[in-house]
């Protein structure tokens, strides 16, 4: 109960962000750039096994964009020129310009040497066909749902490796899925594609929207759990789920990912406090609102120190172990 | 005769080399490595080179690009006393940001916004310009309302601020004013709301008023769109194609905008089919009362393709008119 985790990214430390510019600019290899990427991956699972978290991510060492990775990775895809997404922050955006096939396991590698490394189990982590195909441009397909369709059996397909891999967590990431309300019938199919037959705990993480749009047609996604942020938005969300029904397992953001403040335990364990009054506690995990990779290394650990001690307390308070 | 215009906001830079890296120069001038004068500079030479590939593509009525704006509101939420900044939200259904304006008292008008940008932008341009502005009801659905607790006092307050705005403009020769509303499709029960705005921020101009709707569906607004006190009324066709029976369909006795290619995707359309699109609305409309243009402001793209978008759409129009 009250089991701690992360949703996904975790800040690349300086030395990997430097190999990553000398990579992209053909200064190193790439067994070099890979040697640093396994040595930032050991250094994230050593820091959550030593404060405490239950269940582990590997922090997505070896990717940019959370899109664009698995893009180069399928064929069927390509990526665009430079597009604006705040500020003067740009990224690559895929395109889709072919059919779309799985050459070979995307993450399974990484999922495994992560593993290795813990005997806590630790997440595979992949991104959902609805925000991979709203996330996209689209120059093959007819529609956005043969695009979200076929990219959900592929995506499936990397799920039954990771699940053969002995991955006990899966989360499948939907954040696009808040933005089109009137498309949640397509993220609800392709995801039954993706979680199809599957055992292992599948979640998924959703963010940046207005849920009260999709809400309780959000319940009807073919996932185990589902991972919201709350925090930022001060719990303003919260009530929405109190009627109906919650009826999944929930991870509750109990931290700010886009603030430097780091919360102090007390607001934290009143965060927890608060989604207990709604979710029943043998449903909720708790972990930050969203993945930590925009906040400094620093700014990451302490905000999930923070969380972890504030879960102890409440736990102690509440007489569970 | 179609003529052709943009909707608004530009690729701000480029993967192409030659081209002034504004990207560059921002990263610089944040570490304090360049002066506030230099980062001028390449603001300046990405503004040019943006009027200019615009005017060489053949537009008809083109915009400075916004290219000194992160987004659609907060330029103006920095020039109006009342308004703090705060967070990044989705811009609608797409993955871009924008920060959220907090409305904590009474909101006035602090300073101009675009005056500015137009006066560099007219010195360096020899095509007609059209200045865009956030409509009174974008604006307001954007924000967040911690002071006026009634849309309707929020609206007119803020019309308030961009008719000071807007009668600037007009001083200064601007040719065409656009009013972009997005929200409105969202928010069709407002429809009387936004009429009683525009009609408070337009009254009397000389320059071209324009209303645009992109992202979503006019079906519901059919009633009252096209009695907007503004002269033309601008429609996304590519986000909801539902959009053209509408257009079809109405009594339009204004000038329209029929944004018909795809600002958010890569795909390059098919010249005919665009030009049968046109055909069609022109056995409503009379041509020389049509303006055609990209769904919304082609920042969604990487700059290469928002050029090739600019470069079809006028060999659309030129196909059409001879």
């Amino acid at each position: 109960m009250l089991l701690t985790t992360s949703v996904g990214s975790f800040p690349k430390p300086d030395y990997l962000a430097k190999a990553r510019t000398q990579f992209s600019r053909g200064e190193i290899t790439e067994e070099e750039l890979h040697a640093l990427e396994k040595k930032a991956t050991a250094e994230v699972i050593k820091f959550q096994e030593e404060i405490g978290i239950d269940i582990l991510v590997h922090g997505e060492m070896e990717r940019g964009d959370m899109t664009t990775y698995f893009a180069e990775r399928l064929e069927g895809f390509g990526v665009s020129g430079l597009v604006r997404s705040y500020g003067n922050r740009y990224y690559r955006k895929p395109v889709v310009l072919g059919e779309v096939k799985r050459k070979a396991p995307m993450t399974v590698e990484t999922f495994k040497f992560a593993q290795s490394l813990t005997s806590k189990p630790v997440k595979g982590m992949l991104t959902g066909p609805y925000t991979m195909t709203d996330w996209s441009f689209n120059e093959y397909y007819p529609t956005r749902r043969d695009t979200a369709l076929s990219l959900a059996q592929v995506i499936h397909q990397e799920v039954a490796d990771l699940e053969k891999a002995g991955a006990k967590y899966i989360q499948i990431d939907e954040p696009a899925l808040s933005t089109r309300p009137e498309e949640i019938d397509l993220a609800i199919e392709a995801m039954a594609i993706v979680t199809k037959g599957i055992t292992a705990k599948t979640i998924s993480h959703i963010c940046y929207g207005d849920f009260s749009k999709i809400y309780p047609r959000l319940l009807d996604l073919p996932v185990d759990q589902l991972d919201l942020e709350f925090a930022n938005s001060n719990f303003a969300n919260l009530e929405l789920f109190r009627n109906p029904k919650f009826t999944k397992e929930i991870a509750v953001g109990v931290v700010d990912v886009h603030s430097h403040i780091i919360e102090t335990k007390e607001q934290v364990k009143a965060n927890i406090k608060k989604a207990l009054e709604v979710f029943p506690l043998e449903k909720v995990y708790i972990d930050p609102d969203c993945g930590l990779k925009t906040r400094s290394v620093e700014e990451a650990q302490a905000k999930l120190k923070v969380m972890v001690e504030a879960v102890r307390e409440v736990k102690q308070e509440l007489g569970i172990k | 005769m179609i003529r052709t215009t943009v909707v608004g906001n530009y690729p701000k830079i480029s993967s192409d080399k030659n081209v002034p890296n504004l990207r560059n120069a921002l990263n610089q001038f944040d570490q304090k490595k360049i002066s506030r004068e230099k980062l001028e500079e390449v603001y300046k030479a990405t503004i040019v080179r943006v009027l200019k590939e615009q005017e060489e593509a053949g537009i008809d009525i083109i915009t400075d690009g916004q290219i000194r704006w992160d987004d659609l509101v907060t330029p103006f939420a920095k020039n109006i006393e009342g308004c703090e900044i705060n967070g990044l939200l989705r811009f609608f259904d797409n993955n871009v940001y924008y920060r959220k304006p907090v409305i904590k008292s009474r909101m006035v008008f602090k300073d101009y916004t675009t005056l500015e940008e137009y006066k560099f932008a007219k010195a360096n341009s020899s095509k007609k310009l059209k200045v865009v502005l956030p409509g009174p009801l974008t604006w307001a659905k954007l924000s967040l309302d911690e002071y006026y607790n009634d849309l309707k006092t929020l609206v007119t307050d803020f019309s308030q601020i961009l008719r000071k705005e807007v009668q600037k403009l007009d001083q200064e020769g601007v040719e065409y004013i656009q009013f972009d509303e997005p929200s409105l499709c969202n928010f069709p029960q407002e429809i009387g709301l936004v009429k009683e705005s525009l009609r408070i921020i337009t009254s009397g101009l000389k320059t071209k008023s324009i209303l645009f709707l992109y992202f979503g569906s006019i079906r519901n607004l059919t009633s009252g769109l096209f009695d907007m006190p503004v002269d033309i009324i601008g429609i996304d066709l590519v986000s909801k194609p539902e959009n053209l029976d509408v257009i079809l369909k109405a009594d339009v006795k204004k000038e329209v905008i029929l944004g018909c290619l795809d600002a958010r995707n890569t795909k390059m359309e098919d010249e005919k089919e665009i030009l049968q699109l046109i055909d069609k609305v022109s056995k409503n409309i009379p041509p020389d009362k049509i303006y055609i243009s990209p769904s919304c402001g082609l920042e969604f793209l990487p700059h290469e393709n928002a050029l090739k978008k600019i470069k079809l759409l006028s060999s659309i129009a030129t196909k059409f008119n001879s």
